[in-house]
């Protein structure tokens, strides 16, 4: 009785699919590009008018050198991400707790630095263990327990820090992180580098990674698959606070000393990053090649800006707007413009 | 503006006494409290009611009775106006009447009131936010007034002594049993009639029931029957609309019988017994399977399962085709179900809404908890208590689920990535996952399963309901099950793309030999596809039809009749 509505309106749709695949596989396919030609055009735009200084070897090195932590995180964050709990605060706070960690029992405890950079990479895991407890065992709002974790985390930074900034880490760090070079540009790019290929293999080329991105979409129908559900978020959010962890420990042997607030200013363009990387190369989903274009699409923007002798509160402004209009513009262009045409 | 404040009561009867033909058995004094005449309503060319009368009088009962399709529903949406009808038809509310089609949102306006099977009970509002939603409705300077909190509760407490129901107005309604969360909707609906009869002056109010007692245990029914009877009291007429024989003759004074969207029977509760009924609705006298519902021509089989992805050799061949054993299957509705499928055969399930015979899917594949029985795969026993999901995948028993949606296939994902999902790993070689060979695998299926338009790299949620479900049965059949379960396969899917569905299930049964389980509540369609039906009521198996017996209106009158005998 109630079959011929849904007949109707199934018509129609295939009719509709039909007939505008091909424009709309055409749309798609720039907007997989949009980001890589807004960057292209970036780049030309400053390289034109600031061709000395931002087209210079010096000035690519402290883009790619200066971006390596937040990269870092970003992959860290992209992992819990992916597998649909959107949000993990806590990474930020993990990356200041292995910091911390680091700094605390290398410069105070005279621990080896190898020893020390285990040693807050183990709390981290353990941050994570306690999200995995209350988010997938309890299957609590990640959003709301890891804002508890994140001030839980930073409260316990204070303590082992005394609220105190904590330098000088060994020198030895710091060389194998960010004095020494390759190619003029410092090492931990290389290792965000390395860490960003094995995220990308993973979730690219492995049946796991596929699982991943199906539990991302609808649990349920991961769930109902056969997917181990469960079990793969509680790894995303371990391998996630690991790689906060690293992330930490590039930090340390960037800047030497480690500030009690470290971590807590990067979380959220490390989700800036995240979700503006949604919009490329596979719209709609957190990919990590779209996740290291955005990173670095941000850098690239924020370091001509001030060459250009914008002050530095102008890179958050520009942040910002570009996630806005990245996630804003391909719907523009779709249907609600083209009604809100028609029925002019 | 409602129609029927624009006359005075008086003027009302004088209308009425001029158009009313006069009513049988000397009722002519008062008018009706609903009448519809020559209610018509298409689509398409399906006519879903023909010119149907119905009168309610004013503290009547009136049960309304026909099979699934037989016009129930659309009735119900005509008067809460979201149908509109042909034109032709009339609807007169307490004698007068009321210009048709209705808007949405004026039946409110014009004394009716509708309690659905699903109630629109907010489940995580208290008790007393649900009773008081209705007035927090319509904006002006009265969405700004402060809500005196103490003076609802106290005004609810007196709404719910008015009608016995006792409940502590402070509880989350979603923690009610759900008899009470049943009373509450129920409550609510009333009390809007009688601010309706207070404000207008007017007597007449009607209160529609929609399936209220579906998924209620019997001696909680008898409690929700005792509301009925003091809402009734207080002056409103009730059209109750159940599938349930034993609830409708006990509660109604009067049933009315729809069958294709045409009134054909109309009798005292008291003075029709049960087998009549049952012959009124369905149609034919039942078990006499109806001549004319014989299937048209029977589709080829042609070779659209999927043959077995290694060339058939005979060492595969015992592989396939295994006999299927469900022995004391229970969960919360069902109690004690066994039955077996055979290798290749089909077996349909059936069972009015709340038998239990939806569940049997869920609990099989392990999406939901069984409390006990075993499933029986070949020489495997398996605990039904302790399946789940990924034990399922790896036994080879595959679940199409009637939410596609939400549990079937990720609607954002590209198609081909849903329909490989589950051989993935059967294409990752060295730590590499052999994307190319999947997609070639899913473009494989998508012509087979004839999903159009043939696009593998296009979204899912983009595809058309039927290509959905063709995407979905590929996905399952993809993975040569053993067991294919389906529940409600054909749901909002147009024809052409049902008849597919039928065509491929039936060859994956016959080729790859996989027992199949078909669960849902359109009996032709059981009729047509499968070997053999069982009949569910009340969680326990009370029927089987085969062969010639087997027809949608055997199975109709097993799974109406057997209400009756449970009680």
């Amino acid at each position: 009785m109630s079959a011929p509505a849904p007949v109707e309106e199934a018509r129609d749709k295939e009719h509709q699919a039909e007939r505008s695949a091909p424009s709309a596989l055409w749309r798609a396919e720039l907007h997989r590009y949009a980001i890589l030609i807004v960057f292209a055009a970036l780049i030309i735009g400053f390289g034109v008018s600031l061709p000395s200084t931002f087209l210079s070897i010096g000035n690519l090195s402290n883009i790619l050198g200066s971006q390596a932590v937040l990269f870092i995180l970003v992959m860290a964050v992209l992992l819990p991400t992916v597998v649909g709990d959107f949000v993990d605060l806590s990474l930020g706070s993990s990356l200041g707790l292995s910091a911390m960690t680091l700094a605390v029992l290398n410069v105070q405890h005279g621990w080896p630095v190898l020893l020390a950079c285990l040693a807050g990479i183990g709390a981290a895991v353990c941050v994570g263990l306690v999200n995995v407890f209350f988010v997938v065992f309890f299957d609590n709002d990640p959003f709301i327990v890891t804002l508890g974790t994140m001030t839980i985390v930073q409260g316990v930074i204070y303590i082992v820090s005394g609220s105190n900034s904590v330098g000088i880490v060994s020198t030895n760090l710091s060389n194998w992180i960010f004095t020494n070079e390759f190619l003029s540009i410092p090492l931990e790019f290389y290792y965000g580098l390395a860490i960003f290929l094995v995220v990308w293999y993973v979730l690219s080329f492995t049946p796991t990674g596929q699982k991943a991105l199906v539990i991302g979409q609808s649990r349920e129908v991961a769930r109902l698959s056969g997917v181990r559900v469960n079990r793969q978020r509680a790894w995303a959010y371990i391998i996630g606070a690991a790689i906060a962890a690293i992330a930490g420990i590039a930090y340390a042997g960037t800047n030497g000393t480690v500030d009690p607030t470290a971590g807590s200013a990067l979380i959220l363009p490390a989700y800036a990053a995240v979700f503006l990387g949604a919009t490329a190369i596979k719209p709609g989903r957190i990919n990590p090649l779209g996740a290291l274009i955005a990173v670095y699409f941000l850098a690239t923007g924020t370091a001509g800006l001030e060459l250009l002798g914008a002050q530095t509160y102008f890179q958050q402004i520009f942040y910002g707007a570009a996630l806005v209009a990245a996630i804003t513009i391909p719907k523009v262009n779709r249907e609600r413009f083209f009604k809100r045409k028609r029925a002019a | 503006m409602p129609v029927t404040d624009s006359g005075t009561p008086g003027d009302s009867d004088k209308r009425v006494s001029l158009k009313q033909p006069p009513a049988p058995g000397g009722q002519a004094v008062a008018p009706p409290a609903l009448e519809v005449r020559d209610i018509s309503k298409d689509f398409g060319n399906n006519r879903a009611l023909d010119r149907v009368d119905l009168r309610i009088g004013h503290g009547e009962v009136v049960g309304l009775l026909g099979q699934n399709g037989s016009g129930k529903s659309t009735l119900v949406k005509v008067l809460a106006g979201v149908y509109d009808p042909e034109p032709g038809g009339r609807l007169f509310v307490g004698g007068e009447e009321v210009p048709l089609p209705l808007a949405p949102g004026q039946a409110s306006e014009i004394g009716l009131s509708f309690v659905y099977q699903n109630l629109a009970l907010a489940p995580g509002l208290s008790v007393l936010e649900n009773l008081t939603l209705g007035q927090r409705i319509g904006g002006g300077a009265r969405a700004w007034a402060p809500i005196n909190w103490i003076g609802e509760h106290r005004s609810a407490a007196a709404v719910l002594d008015r009608y016995q129901v006792r409940l502590n107005l402070d509880r989350r309604t979603g923690e009610l049993p759900p008899v009470d969360q049943a009373r509450l909707a129920i409550v609510r609906a009333a009390e809007d009639l009688r601010r309706y009869r207070t404000r207008s002056g007017y007597k007449h109010s009607v209160l529609v029931l929609d399936e209220p007692t579906v998924f209620l245990p019997a001696e909680d029914i008898e409690r929700l029957f005792d509301l009925i009877r003091t809402v009734v009291a207080e002056g409103a007429a009730v059209l109750f609309i159940s599938h349930d024989l034993v609830a409708v003759r006990s509660i109604t004074d009067r049933v009315v019988v729809l069958r294709d969207g045409r009134v054909v029977g109309e009798e005292a509760a008291g003075e029709i017994d049960e087998e009549a009924l049952v012959d009124l609705i369905v149609g034919t006298p039942a078990g006499q399977g109806g001549p004319g519902s014989a299937p048209a021509e029977e589709p080829p089989v042609v070779q659209t399962a999927l043959a077995p992805a290694e060339p058939a050799g005979p060492e595969s061949a015992p592989e396939l085709g295994q006999h299927v054993v469900v022995e004391h299957l229970a969960d919360g509705r069902l109690a004690d179900v066994s039955f077996e499928i055979g290798a290749g055969e089909i077996l349909g399930v059936a069972g009015l809404i709340g038998s239990g015979a939806e569940d049997l899917p869920y609990l099989l594949f392990g999406a939901r908890p069984a409390i006990s029985g075993t499933l029986r795969l070949g020489a495997r026993t398996l605990d039904a208590g302790r399946l789940s999901p990924q034990r399922s995948v790896r036994e080879r028993i595959a679940f199409v689920p009637a939410d596609r949606g939400a549990l079937g296939l990720s609607e954002r994902l590209a198609l081909w990535e849903n329909i490989v999902m589950l051989v993935e790993d059967e294409h990752y070689r060295g730590g590499v996952f052999r994307r190319s060979e999947l997609v070639a695998l899913a473009r494989e299926a998508i012509a087979r399963f004839e999903i159009r338009p043939p696009l593998a790299h296009a979204v899912t949620g983009t595809f058309s309901g039927g290509n959905q479900q063709k995407a979905l049965l590929a996905k399952w059949l993809m993975a040569r099950p053993r067991l294919l379960l389906l529940h409600e396969p054909t749901q909002g899917v147009d024809v052409g793309a049902r008849r597919d569905i039928y065509r491929f299930v039936k060859s994956a049964a016959t080729l790859n030999q996989t027992a199949v389980l078909w669960v849902t509540t359109d009996f032709g369609e059981l009729a047509e596809v499968c070997d053999r039906v069982i009949v569910l009521s009340q969680g326990r198996p009370v029927a089987t039809l085969a062969g010639e017996e087997l027809s949608d209106d055997a199975i109709t009158a097993a799974a109406l009749r057997q209400t009756r005998e449970d009680t």
